[in-house]
């Protein structure tokens, strides 16, 4: 309960820091806006000249790309300390305050920083939830909001733990490695489109290595009524948990590699 | 002239240190490269286009892939020089500030993009028909987009230019610069082929200087623009260049007048 009081008094901190440079800050939202209304732009001229992708149509499509964007966006608005400030710390030998403090390194980690510029991102993306569930004519029901709901708050937890791997290469050679980026970015923007129009080799990575396709696309499709792969429908309810199966793992490995931290001194 | 010529040359030997980082940016290009045209193979193989070869999306994708770093690269010391005051030093220089960092630019935007793009345009030669890059329609073909490609990226570092002009005065420039590379990202057709877009657009959007960056060179590699089309693709890059460069000399020279150095 503690833990709680101090998140929200950390994220009402650090809200008004951002707002301090109110122009600054507009122009940044805006920026966001144009970025994932460039990407969405792209998904609707695709669908203008194509038409399709397989079996999925056009509602369908902006159905995945906004559960992602939503999901996405909303990590990287809470999770900014993870998902961004991170390396820094460590390579600036910042961490070691956070040592000294009578809290878990990853709660003060997620304590460290918002970005509520994300929200022009989560607009977008609910606008695409929004228009594609339209388009798709889905029938909502009370287990196809529970499924939404958890295979948002699933993603959020992958994409979290996603992004600690960077920081365990962090900690572990200090250089943070670009590569890595394939997996978090590169997952965003392979999953915008459902998993079966890929090869095997990245249906595998975005199903086993970084379960995108479990967590996110598996209930979209049960909530579109076009199952994945013909999967019954309880798999919706049970594959996103993936997501909390590899971020307990990748923790692990995190709290594995901060006992082996060295701090890069000053 | 001398002067931005070893400007020129510094800044290509600097981005040649860098080697590490290159492997790092040319895998993940790769990763983005073999994602994208899978997707562009499902939707074409699911609906075939009439005019259109699916060798031409991926070797549009392929050759965008590669020259990533043409398009967006920037050269944050000049930021950093205004913020913290040391763009006095560089007002002291007996050199002209826009040509300075014009030849910086370019010769970083040059060497980053040919490092990069030598292993991805061989690696995409080596995958199999329909997914990697096709060879050039011809000889003259190869020849002219090449051109195409110096042109661009003249074309390029002149709109880079103008982005660093618009932010000089203020000292946070994220917001401006992450829109102006937004731009650059759609209308250069990074994020979608120009090609894919609405024929009815394209006739204005390769107008843009932003298709001249590189749209137009793809163009006359895969043979979508004729041969007897090159000459007026060729000059519409060069009235672009002209414009770009006037414009970011006149920008920069009323904000150089207006050039507050910072701190002490």
């Amino acid at each position: 309960m503690d833990t709680v009081k101090f998140y929200l008094r950390s994220m009402k901190m650090q809200l008004k820091c951002q707002l301090q440079y109110p122009a600054s800050f507009l122009l940044q939202t805006l920026a966001q806006l144009v970025m994932e209304g460039g990407e969405m732009l792209a998904v609707i001229l695709i669908v203008d000249r194509f038409d399709h992708l397989n079996q999925w149509t056009a509602g369908d499509l902006y159905f995945f790309f906004g559960i992602m964007s939503v999901t996405f966006y909303l990590t990287e608005c809470f999770g900014r300390g993870v998902t961004g400030s991170f390396p820094s710390m460590v390579r600036s030998g910042q961490l070691d305050t956070l040592l000294l403090r009578p809290r878990g390194v990853l709660t003060q980690v997620i304590c460290w920083a918002i970005d509520p510029r994300r929200i022009a991102c989560i607009a977008v993306g609910t606008a695409a939830l929004v228009m594609g569930s339209r388009m798709a004519a889905v029938q909502w029901t009370f287990l196809k909001a529970l499924a939404l709901i958890e295979a948002m708050a699933m993603g959020g937890i992958l994409i979290l733990g996603l992004f600690l791997i960077e920081g365990i290469f962090t900690i572990r050679s200090v250089k943070s490695v670009e590569l890595v980026n394939a997996l978090t970015y590169g997952g965003r923007s392979a999953c915008e489109y459902p998993i079966d129009v890929y090869p095997r080799p990245l249906r595998v990575l975005f199903t086993v290595i970084a379960p995108f396709a479990l967590t996110l696309q598996c209930p979209a499709a049960y909530i579109l009524g076009k199952p994945l792969y013909g999967w019954p429908d309880w798999a919706a309810f049970v594959t996103p948990l993936s997501g909390l199966v590899s971020f307990s793992a990748l923790y692990l490995l995190f709290q594995h590699a901060m006992r082996h931290y060295r701090s890069t001194g000053s | 002239m001398k002067a931005y010529f070893s400007a020129f040359r510094m800044r290509w030997k600097m981005e040649l240190q860098y080697r590490g980082a290159v492997i790092g940016g040319v895998l993940c290009q790769i990763f983005f490269g073999l994602v994208l045209v899978a997707v562009y193979r499902a939707l074409y193989l699911g609906n075939p286009q009439t005019g259109m070869r699916l060798s031409n999306i991926t070797t549009y994708v392929w050759l965008q892939q590669a020259f990533f770093r043409m398009l967006l690269s920037s050269d944050p010391e000049l930021m950093d020089k205004i913020r913290t005051g040391g763009i006095a030093y560089e007002l002291c220089r007996p050199v002209q500030l826009y040509g300075f960092y014009y030849a910086r630019i370019t010769a970083q935007k040059l060497m980053g993009s040919l490092l990069r793009a030598a292993p991805m345009l061989l690696f995409a030669a080596l995958l199999p028909e329909g997914w990697g890059i096709s060879l050039p329609a011809s000889l003259p073909a190869l020849l002219l987009a090449a051109c195409g490609v110096m042109l661009g990226l003249l074309c390029v570092s002149a709109m880079e230019c103008i982005s660093m002009g618009f932010t000089m005065r203020t000292l946070d420039f994220r917001g401006v610069y992450a829109l102006m590379n937004l731009l650059m990202a759609t209308f250069a057709g990074n994020i979608l082929p120009l090609t894919l877009f609405p024929d009815s657009w394209q006739r204005a959007i390769t107008l843009l200087p932003y298709a001249q960056m590189l749209d137009t060179s793809i163009r006359l590699y895969t043979g979508a623009y004729a041969l007897s089309q090159a000459p007026a693709a060729l000059l519409i890059q060069a009235v672009w260049i002209v414009l770009l460069v006037s414009l970011g000399l006149a920008l920069w020279a009323r904000n150089q007048k207006k050039l507050i150095v910072q701190g002490g």
